[in-house]
């Protein structure tokens, strides 16, 4: 019988070889029409390639979840490298392999990231092919799209750490190449240089965790590193080490504090690939990467033993959150707010996976268990919600800049789409420039674009509503379990140190609240800012697709929730059933609002509540206060967002506060420069590194060089002053004749 | 993108060509028939077809042009590159038959100390015990390999270089040398092609070389002749410190001496297995010294490498190729087969100084090619870094480092020709090898553009390309060797980034809409590389993948013959010593 996983290896292999093969066709047929038509520059191959790895991904999690016993698959292929090593005067053969592993971790972010890639995809044949900008270089897009994909899906299925790293460069290589898409332009170049980098530092940290592990067991796959055998034999510190360097890869890759400085800037790539790194695939690597260190912990011989690492990452995990959180408060770019959004909700499932962690190793497995469940189903939520958010900021930053192109071509007297207002040129200088003084992304020139993009409006209300954690929608769930069991773990006996990661992601709740509705309301609530934006409608083929798919998935989170995704995804046992939705459902409600019969209930209820409130109406409330107002006269949103828009204005007009002291303080300066951070690390590179390789190459030049041009020097002066004894005149041939003679008697005689 | 690749030729070269080629082929086929075997009954494919015939065609075919009048020169040109590549694909047909299998039934895995899977004698200079001694074993093959399949796509890389009758037989004939190197079992013939290769690419430098290349190629030339100078009197101490064999005098060797490397390891081992040091340790370790210098300034090492930026930047492309290529790992190589396998005491000696040279080549060298502006010496100087890892494979004393350090050499020696057909290329293109004098080269050099990022990607350490798998063996094995000095190597990889994407972000990155186009060219447009060089490399790119996804090829073979060398003496070395 043919099963799922005998073509499990084609998932990541065939958007790997599709990758030469769109770069080739694409530079073959660059600028005919069927390969711009049709063939939409190697879109269509790049979504049936996606699709069909979908497909099989499926496939796969469909012949999974049969499995009742839940059990993890291992596939080993073969043998990579083989070689000997010296152990105790003897040479002892071994292996690097590859295979592919499965299990509900796996499954749940191979699912995660070939829908997200495959939704991406059929967004990009919306958005990249109708811009001009990109026109005869998509098959480059498409190309390293897929190339990423395929690094995502590889790194998911590897059965071993080496794979995982192998994937994990894969995936910073296509970072580097998408955000560097639009080379030509210095900033684009800079970011990607700077994501690349960033990330490399902790890649190199996670190459040395590697070393040391592969040192520890001789081996990294996962099913030898895992056995409980094989981690009572090692030792625990060395151990700890080792996972410490592989989480500060995770740093790297994830963008938590302080390696986070590349995220803002990849924001520089063409917006599918935002939705990619910061949805599908990169970001979520490190998660997966830290998740994988699970049995580690769990392991009752190291019992106790990785507290404070546990700690450690909860609270790396918090800082960034609230930090993050704090930038994000005053970006006006649509797409940065996204960033550091992203930042900061990959932040909380950091603090979540160390609270598990932290349970895990000191021997609390079920809460352990559920706090990793809720971490992987925020990690899901997210995903979802923030690859939604991101294609909608794509439609809202496309329909900008198309209505500006436009705008700017209307003097000239090419095809103006009759909405497009007047002829005020804001900021757009010349007729055919695309690159000129108007910000397509800049909130301050949108407002009002509830009525003009209702898909659009609409998939970000609830996208923002399931990263604020509004009751019932997607990040709701997942969101309450980790702040539960941050709390949780700093109520427990030796767990004190967790309250300061509980308490900041408890206000980042309430700042996630004020920063996701801020960026809402600016954009879609009020009167527009700008002719442009007056202009804007819906018209784009594609991209509408991903937005409802998507946007039904994140308001079905009640169902995942129903289907005990928590408990599926933590250990694989439970049972996914039609069955159970219902009381699951229930009872998931149930441990939500009125967590009873446990220990500390009243606290953590308490905590429950605060966070609903602060996060639901605190936060939005303010947003609503300072941005929020009624539309233009004449327009209409769809009504499940007029109620938003013009409770918003009537928030707005009965509290109106003046927040200009804070707007012109110190600390809104410092987060406009994102706390310095970016001028230190930049610093630290032209003040010292630069410098010192300058003295080296000034060095090696010099005095290296200079050492070896000194003898070549020497010897032509020293055989130029020699040369000056051969005078050619006989006399004093004949006096060295006599000198020589002389001398050899002189020796004769001593010896004698 | 095809610049007129001036393919039109007359009847009678093309009858020239066809005749040629039609009698190489016979010979061919035929070859096996007259070939000699040795007593295993394997034929000597080495020889003739490996080492002499490039030689003797490359030399044959530079003189019979040269003998042509002036305006005839221009015309057999054509022809002349066409037989160089002809016999330069014979070569790799064959050492691909090898390695494949096609020619003789070998396992190239399954090595041990001391014995070729190929092995050749014959008598030469009997009175003073020189025999003509070829063989192949883990090691030397995928030099070999290497070397034969580098050949060809040099030709191809450099085709339209100018004075092509005299530049292709020229690069022909340091394939065969390179190869003599190789399959050399007889330290008087190893002396021999390790200076004979020293002299095409003299004249390779001298002829096509840039504005200084006189002083490089004399530069070039005296500084790793010195070099040798010391390995030869280290020869000649070596040569003369064994004791005289009566067996020998018996057979007609005057002083009863070898200069037999396979005789001497036979010694060294009995040694090793009796716990006692081959030819005393103050003795060996004081050869071992001599060897290694002559290796360090090949390989090269800091501080032995400032000839060769200079020799890279006066280089022209396909001296740069073959330099990096092949002729740097000649060092590695001798490290193995002399030092590695006959000094296996001293080698133990030296590890620290081994290690010392090694960080410092590395770290040093990734933090000089950050302070570079010139493209072509940024690349030699990646070259001296990455050599470093060689020597550092070597200091863990472990079958693995060993086995990533020579395949470290056979990745460099494919991915450091294609970042010098670039910069070769850009060089061509540009008139100039600053970093920052133009921008935006994706845009009216894509092509070049394409190979630029793959070659720097491949350099520095990207998995699933050849470079990846070289470092992370040697780290696994210094890992476990040094422990937490791996910080330096780490270093080392984020510096390596640096440099690399610095420059790309000078060079393909940036330039607005047009791109900028830097000052040497006068206004005038940059047009893509040709089709001969996208063809080179295009086909260096794809070994990179190849080797970067299916190490094995070679990778087997180089754990064998690291398994071999401990196997055989070096075990017994370390653990008699602890």
């Amino acid at each position: 019988m043919v099963s799922a996983i005998d073509y499990a290896l084609w998932i990541p292999v065939l958007p790997i070889v599709a990758f030469p093969i769109i770069l080739f066709l694409g530079n073959v047929f660059k600028g005919m029409p069927a390969w711009r038509g049709r063939w939409k520059e190697g879109g269509t191959i790049a979504t049936i390639v996606i699709g069909t790895c979908l497909g099989l991904s499926i496939w796969l999690i469909v012949g999974y979840i049969g499995q009742v016993t839940g059990n993890e698959s291992v596939g080993q292929i073969g043998d990579w490298l083989s070689f000997h090593m010296v152990e105790n005067g003897n040479l002892v053969s071994y292996s690097l392999g590859f295979g592919m592993y499965l299990d509900h971790v796996s499954v749940m972010l191979l699912f995660v990231a070939s829908f997200l890639c495959f939704l991406i995809a059929i967004f990009s044949l919306g958005y990249m092919n109708s811009d001009p900008v990109n026109l005869d270089r998509n098959h480059r897009f498409y190309a390293e799209f897929l190339l990423f994909c395929a690094g995502m899906l590889g790194m998911v299925l590897a059965d071993n750490f080496l794979w995982l790293f192998i994937f994990w460069e894969i995936m910073g290589l296509c970072s580097y190449l998408l955000i560097g898409f639009y080379y030509e332009r210095p900033s684009a170049s800079y970011a990607a240089k700077k994501a690349f980098l960033t990330t490399r530092v902790g890649d190199i940290f996670l190459l040395i965790g590697l070393l040391i592990l592969w040192n520890l067991f001789g081996s990294l796959d996962f099913s030898v590193v895992w056995a409980e055998d094989n981690i009572a034999a090692v030792d625990a510190g060395t151990l700890k080490i080792a996972l410490f360097m592989m989480f500060v890869g995770a740093v790297g890759k994830s963008a938590q504090f302080p390696l986070h400085v590349w995220l803002p800037d990849a924001m520089e790539g063409p917006t599918p690939v935002s939705a990619l790194i910061h949805a599908a695939t990169m970001v979520n690597a490190g998660l997966y990467l830290v998740a994988r260190m699970f049995p580690f912990f769990a392991s009752p011989a190291m019992a106790g033993e990785f507290t404070d690492l546990a700690m450690l990452i909860a609270w790396i995990g918090g800082i960034t959150a609230f930090m993050a959180a704090l930038i994000a408060f005053v970006q006006m770019d649509i797409k940065k707010v996204l960033a550091y959004s992203t930042m900061s909700q990959l932040a909380y499932i950091f603090t979540g996976l160390g609270a598990a962690l932290w349970f895990a190793n000191t021997g609390h497995e079920e809460i352990a268990l559920l706090a990793f469940g809720a971490s992987m189903f925020h990690l899901f939520n997210h995903a979802m919600a923030k690859g939604m958010l991101f294609m909608a900021s794509g439609s809202v930053i496309h329909e900008m800049h198309h209505v500006h192109h436009e705008v700017a071509h209307h003097d000239s007297g090419e095809s103006a789409a009759g909405n497009a207002a007047g002829g005020d040129h804001d900021g757009g200088q010349g007729g055919g420039d695309d690159h000129d003084h108007f910000d397509a992304q800049d909130m301050s020139n949108m407002g009002g674009l509830a009525s003009k993009m209702p898909i659009t409006a609409t998939a970000m209300a609830v996208g923002s509503a399931s990263i604020i954690g509004i009751p019932l929608i997607g990040g709701f769930w997942s969101k309450e379990g980790i702040i539960g069991a941050a709390w949780k773990a700093s109520l427990t006996s030796g767990g004190a140190w967790m309250l300061g990661p509980a308490l900041l992601l408890l206000i980042t709740a309430g700042m996630t609240g004020f920063y996701m509705s801020r960026m809402w309301f600016m954009t879609f609530a009020g009167k527009p800012n700008t002719p442009v934006a007056n202009g804007v409608v819906e018209q784009t083929p594609f991209i509408p697709i991903p937005l409802i798919t998507l946007t039904v998935v994140t308001l079905g989170g009640i169902v995942f929730a129903g289907f005990e995704f928590v408990h599926w995804v933590a250990d694989g046992h439970a049972e996914m059933h039609f069955t159970h939705v219902l009381s699951g459902i229930g009872s998931e409600m149930k441990h939500a609002f009125l967590p009873s019969g446990e220990e500390n209930g009243a606290l953590i209820f308490l905590v429950t509540m605060l966070t609903i409130v602060i996060s639901t109406i605190v936060g939005p409330a303010t947003a609503m206060a300072l941005y929020g107002g009624r539309l233009q006269k004449g327009e209409k949103a769809k009504p499940w967002l007029a109620w938003l828009v013009s409770l918003s204005s009537r928030v707005r007009r009965n509290n109106h506060f003046d927040n200009s002291i804070w707007a012109n303080s110190g600390l809104a300066d410092s987060l406009h420069q994102r706390l310095h951070f970016d001028a230190w690390y930049d610093a630290a590179m032209l003040k010292i590194v630069v410098p010192f390789a300058n003295a080296c190459a000034w060095f090696d030049q010099h005095i290296i060089d200079g050492a070896i041009k000194g003898i070549e020097y020497g010897s032509q002066e020293g055989s130029s002053v020699i040369r000056r004894l051969t005078t050619g005149s006989g006399r004093d041939y004949i006096m060295m004749v006599a000198l020589g003679t002389l001398a050899i008697f002189v020796l004769i005689w001593g010896v004698a | 993108m095809i610049s007129n690749a001036k393919m039109q030729m007359r009847d009678r070269e093309f009858a020239l060509i066809s005749g040629l080629l039609a009698i190489s082929a016979v010979l061919m086929y035929l070859f096996p028939s007259f070939a000699v075997e040795n007593s295993a009954g394997q034929i000597d494919w080495i020889t003739l077809p490996l080492v002499a015939f490039p030689l003797i065609a490359g030399t044959v075919l530079m003189a019979f042009a040269s003998m042509q009048p002036y305006r005839l020169k221009d015309r057999i040109g054509q022809p002349i590159k066409l037989i160089s590549l002809a016999f330069a694909l014979m070569m790799l047909g064959i050492s691909s038959g090898l390695l494949f299998g096609w020619l003789e039934s070998i396992n190239w895995d399954l090595s041990q100390y001391n014995r070729y899977e190929l092995d050749f004698e014959y008598a030469w200079i009997q009175s003073i015990g020189v025999s003509w001694h070829v063989g192949l074993d883990g090691l030397s093959f995928s030099m070999v390999w290497l070397t034969t399949v580098l050949i060809p796509i040099v030709m191809i890389t450099t085709w339209e270089e100018k004075i092509g009758w005299y530049h292709h037989p020229l690069i022909l004939m340091m394939g065969g040398a390179l190869i003599g190197v190789f399959v050399a079992l007889d330290f008087f013939m190893f002396f021999v092609f390790w200076e004979m290769t020293l002299i095409p690419m003299f004249f390779l430098i001298l002829k096509w070389g840039g504005d200084d290349r006189r002083y490089a190629a004399q530069k070039f030339f005296i500084y790793t002749f010195t070099g040798s100078v010391v390995m030869l009197l280290g020869i000649i101490t070596l040569y003369f410190l064994q004791p005289s064999s009566q067996a020998l005098v018996d057979q007609g060797v005057l002083t009863g001496r070898t200069f037999d490397m396979t005789q001497m390891a036979i010694g060294a081992q009995a040694a090793a297995n009796a716990d006692i040091a081959w030819l005393g340790i103050d003795m060996q370790k004081a050869l071992f010294l001599m060897f290694l210098l002559g290796f360090l300034v090949k390989l090269p090492a800091v501080p032995f490498h400032t000839w060769l930026p200079d020799a890279h930047v006066q280089a022209p492309t396909a001296g740069s190729m073959l330099l990096a290529g092949v002729m740097l790992k000649m060092g590695g190589y001798g490290l193995f087969r002399v030092c590695a396998t006959l000094f296996p005491e001293a080698l133990l000696e030296y590890q620290w100084l081994l290690l010392t040279i090694g960080m410092v080549s590395l770290v040093y060298g990734s933090f000089v090619c950050l302070g570079q502006t010139n493209l072509k010496r940024l690349v030699a100087f990646s070259s001296v870094s990455h050599m470093g890892i060689i020597l550092l494979g070597i200091a863990t004393m472990e079958p693995l480092g060993f086995a990533g350090a020579i395949f470290m050499m056979f990745a460099h020696g494919i991915i450091s020709p294609l970042l010098f057909a670039v910069a070769g290329a850009f060089k061509h293109h540009y008139h100039t090898l600053e970093i920052g004098s133009m921008r935006g080269m994706a845009k009216h050099s894509p092509w070049l553009a394409t190979f630029m990022m793959f070659g720097w990607m491949a350099s520095l350490g990207l998995p699933l390309l050849a470079g990846f798998v070289a470092e992370i063996t040697v780290l696994i094995a210094f890992w476990k060797a040094f422990g937490w000095w791996v910080i330096l190597p780490g270093i080392t990889l984020i510096v390596t980034a640096a440099y690399y994407l610095w420059s790309m972000q000078k060079t393909i990155f940036e330039g607005g809409d047009d791109g900028e186009m830097p000052e040497s060219l006068g206004g005038a447009p940059a047009p893509d590389i040709s089709l001969w060089e996208v063809s080179g490399m295009m086909l260096l790119a794809m070994l990179t993948v190849l080797f970067g996804v299916l190490p094995w090829i070679f990778f087997d073979m180089m754990t064998g013959y690291a398994y071999g060398l401990f196997d055989g003496i070096l075990l017994n070395v370390i653990t008699g010593g602890a």
